[in-house]
């Protein structure tokens, strides 16, 4: 096991350099200056000298190339340098908002979670008319954007009911319509990998074995296809959560949520480079680690692969 | 006696509830709507408190009068002579930790401000000198005349210095920080010791919501009560059935074309003046103050409105629209209309590349669009692009003049007059507006408006140079003048400002 951990971190190296090398040339190369900018916006009138100073703080007068490798050498020792907008480091930053979206996301997840496993058994154990009408249910989800789910719902609950509110305090109560939106499209697609999953499997031999020895549909399902596909859907879930984390800057912005989604848009519309850069080295990594736990999962849910890597 | 102790204790108990209710009544507290927090907590650009709406704890040294000429503050008179400002400083303030605003306090803040890498008060450092308690005076490191005037910008509050002025900042405002939630929240309680009028407000609480339709959904819930920063898109959304009131000031923000004058193929067709005076007389600017921004914009002949420093209405003469003038200038200039209804000169179509907009075409939607089709009506061919993003359309189109046409929507909100027209107007711009700027006598004109011994003169070159632009060179074409907007609740009135900085939240009238 402690083999196949070490290959599996000694694979991704190059991986986790190649996207801190992306992060910083998308950032680096792309137009405007943040200085220019960053004084223009204070309605600062600029000497030569000044800019000078400033690019020379932030390290912009340097080459591309001596750049990367000091940004790199840094974020190693998880400093990701100061915004240049706020004036705080990058880490505090992130840490600022990373709890609301940390919150948020596994939250979503946990949703997306109960939505897909609900959806799935219903669609693969209901009869026929209601299966189709699992089934249109799930790709109206999947379908329907979550900035339109987030209107309807504020719409329906915050400004019709009064159940919620927009400006919230990070309470439990504050989470639910956000996390609603999020889970709900994410739920159905999950739902139908679950109901796929699941009726390839309904297809195998030994399941064929388990109805003639009479065994219920519903302990076939949970004791004997349940162990066989919990592998793959971990491997989802855990990209789904990734994909929750990067893909909640639309819901966070309609509700106000103040996660990680406000701090990106933000940062693009100052320039804010340290925080973009420190953002998508810490996206990265969270897919990698997401990845990474998926693969554990994996091979503890199968015997066979957990015998293969034990004997490795 | 049973009842008439009865009655005493009843008699007490409603006095005491009357009381209570009262003061439970006079506690007010205001909820402001803004954009992202945009504070820095650097101490060399500390901007935390100084900038936006929560500008409430500290003061500046002189304010913007009704038509932005710096009036009293903190310093209650001045002078400048021979390169040097005297200043008699007001009597009776104090820092809200207890500390009194006098020449030594004054002095040990206004040299914070000289420590900072983006200062533009640009003091001499070793000028400042104590002439009495309540006087000073300072020089300017680049001899400039305008120091007083660059005070009112809410970037040069005056702080006590501290080691803690990022996390307790102290000023001598109507308000002191109560609590800073970074990108959540920021409230500010009322000075109890302010040394001026006591706001009408007790707390304010400033929330940072980003999205524009969250900010109008907050209003609309009741969970604000005022929204601090108003886009466009939010006025076309605006519900139009009493639930939402508009407050506007005076026109301020302009609207404007600005043509590219380096005159390089193949952006050099606007390099003949006919052609940029054809496209002035194209725009129907009535039509596109009734469309855009809530029909609250005016059409207009100036780039800055009359009112600021006493310039006056009609210190340009601007253009109408008029399309018949529009197509003899095109006909002069030797472009004739071709067969697509595109003119045509020597085998080259008119065809120009218009950049929408500076600092993003959601704040000019639909003006690209309306604009089109106004210059196709004289047979003017525009490819539009837009762009939402200032720093594509600096670097990409720009800087490096690759356009013929760019749409701005900007404002001149400081109470130096030179500051806009140096800046945005002349070859020596640091914004890089070379590139838009016609150069010549407007470029002589601001540098003599900089040096000018009086306010008087430098207005009256600035008006010469603003004039000279519009109808000499038609270098940039006004378009529309823009008041600046705060949506609120019904029964919330705002006291608006020209300038976002200085509207006065803390003096919100709430409806009985």
């Amino acid at each position: 096991m402690l083999k196949f951990l070490l290959t599996r971190f000694a694979t991704a190296l190059p991986t986790v350099l190649g996207m801190s090398f992306v992060a910083f040339a998308i950032v680096a190369l792309a137009p405007g200056d943040p200085v220019q900018m960053e004084l223009r916006a204070m309605g600062v009138v600029p000497k030569p000298e000044d800019i000078a100073a400033l690019k020379a703080e932030y390290g912009l007068d340097q080459p591309f190339f001596i750049r990367y490798g000091a940004w790199l050498w840094r974020a190693l020792h998880l400093d990701f340098g100061t915004s240049v907008a706020t004036g705080r480091s990058v880490i505090s930053e992130i840490g600022l908002y990373m709890p609301a979206t940390l919150t948020l996301a596994l939250s979503a997840l946990f949703g997306a979670v109960v939505i897909s496993l609900v959806l799935g058994t219903l669609a693969i154990m209901a009869h026929r008319f209601t299966a189709t009408g699992v089934r249109v249910l799930t790709i109206l989800l999947v379908s329907v954007p979550s900035f339109w789910l987030a209107l309807l719902f504020i719409h329906i609950f915050i400004l019709n009911l009064g159940w919620a509110r927009l400006i919230g305090d990070g309470t439990v109560y504050d989470l639910i319509l956000p996390a609603l939106t999020l889970s709900l499209g994410a739920g159905a697609a999950l739902g139908r990998f679950v109901y796929e999953r699941a009726y390839a499997e309904a297809c195998e031999d030994y399941v064929r074995l388990a109805i003639a020895k009479g065994v219920t549909p519903v302990r076939i399902l949970v004791c004997h296809i349940g162990p066989r596909i919990i592998g793959p859907l971990t491997t989802v879930w855990a990209n789904a959560l990734g994909g929750l984390l990067g893909g909640a800057v639309i819901v966070e912005s309609i509700f106000g949520w103040p996660g990680l989604g406000q701090l990106i848009l933000q940062a693009i519309g100052q320039r804010d480079f340290p925080v973009i850069q420190g953002y998508l080295v810490l996206m990265g990594l969270i897919f990698f680690a997401m990845s990474f736990v998926a693969d554990i999962v994996v091979i503890l849910a199968d015997p066979q692969l957990r015998r293969k890597v034990s004997n490795d | 006696m049973f009842n008439s102790k009865l009655a005493t204790r009843l008699g007490v108990a409603a006095v005491s509830a009357l009381v209570l209710t009262h003061s439970v009544q006079a506690e007010t507290h205001l909820n402001v709507a803004v954009k992202a927090d945009r504070y820095s907590i650097k101490s060399d650009k500390f901007t935390f408190t100084t900038r936006r709406p929560a500008a409430q704890i500290a003061e500046t040294a002189v304010k913007p009068d009704a038509n932005f000429n710096p009036s009293p503050l903190l310093f209650k008179d001045w002078e400048y002579r021979d390169g040097t400002y005297t200043v008699t400083l007001q009597e009776g303030v104090t820092f809200s930790d207890g500390t009194v605003f006098d020449a030594d306090s004054a002095i040990a803040s206004l040299k914070l401000y000289d420590q900072n890498k983006s200062d533009f008060l640009q003091l001499d450092q070793a000028s400042f000198e104590k002439l009495g308690e309540y006087q000073i005076s300072f020089r300017s490191e680049v001899e400039s005349a305008l120091v007083i005037e660059n005070m009112t910008h809410r970037g040069a509050s005056l702080f006590l210095p501290s080691d803690t002025m990022a996390d307790n900042p102290i000023g001598t405002g109507p308000y002191t920080l109560k609590s800073y939630e970074p990108k959540k929240q920021i409230t500010v309680t009322r000075n109890p010791d302010y040394w001026g009028e006591a706001p009408k407000v007790d707390t304010l609480t400033f929330h940072f919501i980003g999205d524009d339709n969250a900010r109008m959904l907050a209003l609309q819930n009741g969970e604000v009560d005022v929204i601090g920063e108003v886009t466009p898109q939010m006025m076309l959304s605006m519900p139009q059935d009493g639930s939402v009131i508009l407050n506007e000031s005076r026109p301020i923000r302009y609207a404007a074309l600005m043509f590219n004058m380096l005159g390089k193929a193949p952006y050099d067709i606007t390099a003949d003046l006919k052609v940029r005076q054809a496209l002035a007389y194209a725009i129907d600017r009535e039509t596109l103050a009734q469309v855009l921004y809530g029909g609250k914009g005016q059409a207009a002949k100036t780039i800055l409105p009359g009112w600021m420093f006493d310039l006056g209405d009609d210190h340009a003469k601007g253009f109408g629209f008029d399309t018949a003038k529009s197509n003899a200038l095109l006909d002069e200039a030797g472009w004739r209309a071709g067969v697509d209804g595109i003119r045509e000169k020597d085998g080259r179509k008119l065809s120009l590349r218009m950049v929408a907009a500076y600092p993003n075409v959601s704040t000019v939607k639909p003006m690209p669009e309306m604009l089109d089709q106004m210059f196709a009506a004289i047979g003017v061919d525009i490819e539009i692009i837009e762009v939402d993003d200032s720093g594509v359309y600096n670097d990409t189109y720009f800087g490096p003049g690759a356009a013929d046409m760019y749409l701005e929507f900007a404002s001149n909100n400081n109470t130096d007059p030179t500051y806009l027209l140096y800046n945005v107007f002349t070859t020596m711009s640091p914004w890089g507006y070379a590139v838009t700027s016609p150069g010549g006598n407007v470029d002589e004109l601001a540098k003599a408006a900089r040096v000018a011994s009086s306010r008087t003169e430098a207005v009256d070159l600035v008006r010469q140079a603003y004039k000279s632009i519009v109808d000499e060179h038609t270098s940039t074409i006004p378009i529309l003048l823009v008041p600046n907007f705060t949506l609120s609740r019904p029964g919330v009135t705002v006291p608006m400002s020209e300038y976002a900085d200085w509207i006065g939240y803390g003096d919100v009238t709430f409806a009985q």
